[in-house]
């Protein structure tokens, strides 16, 4: 991974990101909670995918609403802390031309990698994934 | 190193690398030492195939990154439902040439 790739998609991902939330809390305010749903599984086997209700949960918190946000979807949480640091430190990394961004993904990425972070956590969405089936989000 | 045996390996494993990079994969092993060579065919290398099978039935999820060791991408897939699915679509394409990479990458740790 060379850090012009990591940088140009998650720059990429962060403009998308911003742009589908502000969209989804546009429609919130205005009409119910209705977005147009993207989700490729769940259009076309009618089952949510483990991170759908995830821009639900992300649009509660932004309402405020822990408990809500939680019950749509925990992995809410974890990509709104995302969404929150990634900018901030990419504009800093790109801005003094250092690369500590990139180090600790490289970090991260090893020691993911390690059956005994890697199973529990393999657990951990599988049981959410099952939650999200029985809620029927 | 013999050049018949460097031609054996090209033939048995070309299919996992990119074709650029053949030529300059044979280079490097004539030139490389005998010991090293057990440690060069026993590598394992990642068939772009079944990544691509893979990314069909479980690019949604990451699976394919997961396989080929980018947990960080496969996180980003996962969590973003295949990156609202045009990411995945993407990697229906890319998928192939970016197993042929880790291949060379992985080869060329030995080779170093």
């Amino acid at each position: 991974m060379s850090r012009t790739k990591l940088y140009t998609i998650l720059s990429i991902a962060c403009v998308a990101g911003y742009i589908w939330l502000f969209y989804g809390f546009q429609n919130s305010a205005a009409a119910g909670n209705h977005t147009v749903e993207v989700c490729f599984i769940k259009q076309a086997t009618d089952i949510p995918c483990p991170s759908c209700g995830s821009t639900r949960s992300v649009n509660s918190l932004l309402h405020g609403d822990l408990s809500s946000a939680w019950f749509y979807n925990p992995l809410g949480y974890f990509i709104a802390l995302v969404m929150l640091i990634t900018p901030v430190w990419l504009v800093y990394d790109i801005s003094l031309k250092k690369q500590s961004l990139l180090s600790f993904y490289i970090q991260i990425e090893a020691y993911l990698n390690k059956p005994r972070i890697a199973i529990p956590l393999v657990a951990l969405v599988i049981i959410n994934w099952i939650w999200n089936i029985i809620k029927g989000l | 190193m013999d050049a018949q045996k460097v031609d054996m390996f090209i033939m048995a494993n070309g299919k996992f690398f990119e074709s650029h990079h053949v030529m300059q994969i044979r280079e490097r092993l004539v030139s490389l030492d005998d010991s090293k060579w057990v440690e060069v065919q026993t590598l394992q290398f990642k068939d772009p195939t079944t990544l691509l099978i893979v990314s069909l039935l479980g690019g949604g999820l990451g699976i394919d990154r997961f396989m080929l060791g980018d947990t960080g991408m496969g996180v980003g897939k996962l969590i973003t439902c295949g990156g609202f699915g045009i990411w995945t679509i993407i990697d229906w394409f890319m998928i192939m040439g970016a197993t042929r990479e880790k291949n060379m990458e992985k080869l060329q740790r030995v080779l170093m």
